[in-house]
């Protein structure tokens, strides 16, 4: 983890309401899949703290992009940033999804913008030879994300849509019904996190991941902001360990460890 | 530059330390720099007992700033005599223990735990949190403040430094009866209380409802309070709100300030404790200083006419 400037080399529209900035850092990076930097989202008056943002897709060692639907200040700034424009970046930060030893059967589930995580994710455990497919879910057929993006590692993409526009009429984790699975791997809206959690528990399914996101200051640790109830606080840290940081333990926690 | 600060007792190798309560207890920041590049570190608020701070939303962005309710969330007094403090052992900065509690045996006990402790150079005593039910018992009471300040001061020969709330009528008079209770500077200030609405959820967005206002916002409100102290009691004045750069702690300093903490600057700049260090060089220097001492109180001349009687 450390600061430094990147650059925008490339401004994407994937939906009307979203964009991905393909940006390149200064020396190589090596992110996990499910880590995270936080971006310096303005001149500090109207936004004043970064905002942490996990990094989709991987271009080259040192070209990495961002994922995000614009919904505020922070956001609108980010997406009226063009080429050549500079901001700060600080990670990668937090634990990432751990991968399997060897070949499984792995279904990624993304819900709205969740999708960014699961990209690389995608693409490492095709190169541990896993059998992927991922379930994409969302309000709306304009605001399901990533599918192309996925489509051309060469999984498996199923989608799911509240209006039904798109695939699925429904909850994106009702998809998994008829889906066998060694992991599980998610990241989206809590409520969809607590669906994925219960499936887990129920079949059981024990690697089970999910990727949370919380308001956070720092990113790295200090600020104590993010924090989530631990499901098995570690007794030896007392009242302290009630809760665990989503920047540092996390943002990736298996099933079980929180309580969300 | 002479950049040596001095606040009573405690001598700093530079004016910048580190805030209580955005810098945990060094770790984190020990990946980025070296601590020893700092005149102090404050460290996170330490209680007795551990505590476990308040449940989630604990963090809102606002302009300018941000709100925070993390409620003294600490591993406890235990935890850093044996974890925390022999690892800021290692660096040649001035480490001030910030001390909570929820009554005053509370932060006794804290105080006789820490002293005498090899690593420690002075207590800062934290009576100002807002974010904890029973944080501001001691900050809006001149009584109860003298009471708590001087039944530490029995425990312990340390600097003691005595955090400020700035949620009350007039700071200077819990200030004044810090200060004859016994304590050794005063830091200022502490949060702002405030709050964010949630629109959509219609409910305030940090979970307890109000929070502590931080950052840039709160530079106008701590430089009055510091300016404040410093023209009308003696005891020395560690400024803390919305430093940002050297310029920034330069106006403390020239408010009043003996040093400075940074705070919330922290989250957007991980790296600005050191940079404002190299920044204050530069400002003294385009000013027309040679030393830290030099500025201080010099846009305060009751300040300077009180020290010079």
């Amino acid at each position: 983890m450390r600061p430094r400037e990147i650059r925008v080399v490339e401004r994407l529209q994937p939906a009307p309401d979203c964009v991905e900035l393909v940006c390149e850092f200064p020396e190589d990076e090596g992110p996990q899949s499910g880590q995270f930097y936080m971006l310096s989202v303005g001149d500090g008056r109207d936004t004043y703290l970064p905002r942490p943002f996990s990094f989709y897709r991987v271009f080259s060692p040192r070209r990495l992009s961002f994922l995000f639907r614009v919904v505020g200040p922070g956001t609108r700034f980010l997406a009226g940033l063009r080429p050549r424009d500079r901001l700060q970046a600080m990670g990668p930060l937090g634990r990432g999804f751990p991968l399997p030893d060897g070949p499984e059967r792995a279904v990624l589930v993304a819900g709205g913008v969740g999708v960014p995580p699961l990209w690389s994710l995608a693409r490492s455990l095709l190169g541990l030879g896993c059998e992927v497919t991922a379930l994409l879910g969302a309000r709306t057929r304009s605001a399901v994300l990533g599918r192309p993006e996925l489509e051309a590692l060469g999984i498996q993409v199923l989608t799911a849509t509240d209006d039904g526009s798109m695939g699925h009429r429904g909850p994106v984790t009702e998809l998994l019904g008829g889906i066998e699975a060694d992991g599980l791997y998610a990241c989206g809206p809590e409520g969809m996190l607590r669906a994925v959690r219960d499936i887990a528990a129920a079949r059981p399914l024990p690697r089970t991941y999910l990727a949370l996101e919380a308001a956070m200051a720092c990113g790295y640790g200090i600020c104590l902001g993010c924090a989530v109830e631990r499901a098995q606080p570690d007794p030896a840290l007392g009242a302290y360990g009630t809760y665990a940081r989503v920047c540092r333990e996390g943002p990736v926690f298996r099933w079980d460890e929180v309580r969300i | 530059m002479e950049m040596q600060a001095r606040v009573g007792r405690l001598l700093f190798k530079n004016p910048v330390l580190t805030a209580s309560g955005t810098f945990g207890y060094g770790r984190e920041a020990a990946e980025l720099y070296d601590l020893s590049l700092l005149g102090g570190v404050m460290v996170k608020g330490v209680s007795r007992d551990p505590w476990p701070g308040n449940g989630p939303i604990r963090i809102a962005r606002i302009p300018g700033g941000m709100l925070n309710a993390i409620g003294l969330q600490n591993p406890g007094l235990r935890h850093f005599l044996e974890v925390d403090l022999p690892f800021l052992r290692h660096y040649d900065t001035q480490v001030i223990v910030n001390v909570v509690g929820h009554d005053e045996a509370g932060f006794v006990d804290v105080v006789r735990g820490v002293h005498g402790q090899p690593g420690v150079a002075g207590i800062e005593l934290n009576i100002s949190c807002p974010n904890v039910a029973d944080g501001l018992l001691f900050s809006q009471d001149p009584d109860r403040a003298g009471r708590l300040v001087g039944l530490v001061r029995q425990e312990t020969s340390l600097p003691l430094i005595v955090k400020l709330s700035p949620n009350v009528t007039d700071p200077v008079e819990i200030g004044a009866a810090c200060q004859a209770a016994g304590a050794d500077a005063l830091s200022a200030i502490n949060t702002v209380i405030g709050m964010a609405i949630d629109v959509e959820r219609r409910r305030p967005v940090i979970g307890i409802g109000s929070a502590g206002i931080s950052g840039p916002a709160l530079k106008p409100v701590a430089l009055r309070i510091v300016y404040d102290l410093a023209r009308k009691l003696d005891i020395p004045v560690i400024g803390i709100g919305g430093i940002e750069s050297g310029r920034d702690a330069l106006e403390y300093l020239m408010a009043g300030a003996r040093a400075v903490a940074v705070g919330t600057a922290v989250f957007r700049d991980p790296l600005a404790p050191p940079r404002i260090v190299a920044e204050l060089a530069r400002e003294l220097a385009a000013q027309g200083f040679a030393a830290v001492d030099e500025a201080w109180a010099a846009a305060n001349p009751e300040a300077r006419r009180r020290q010079s009687r």
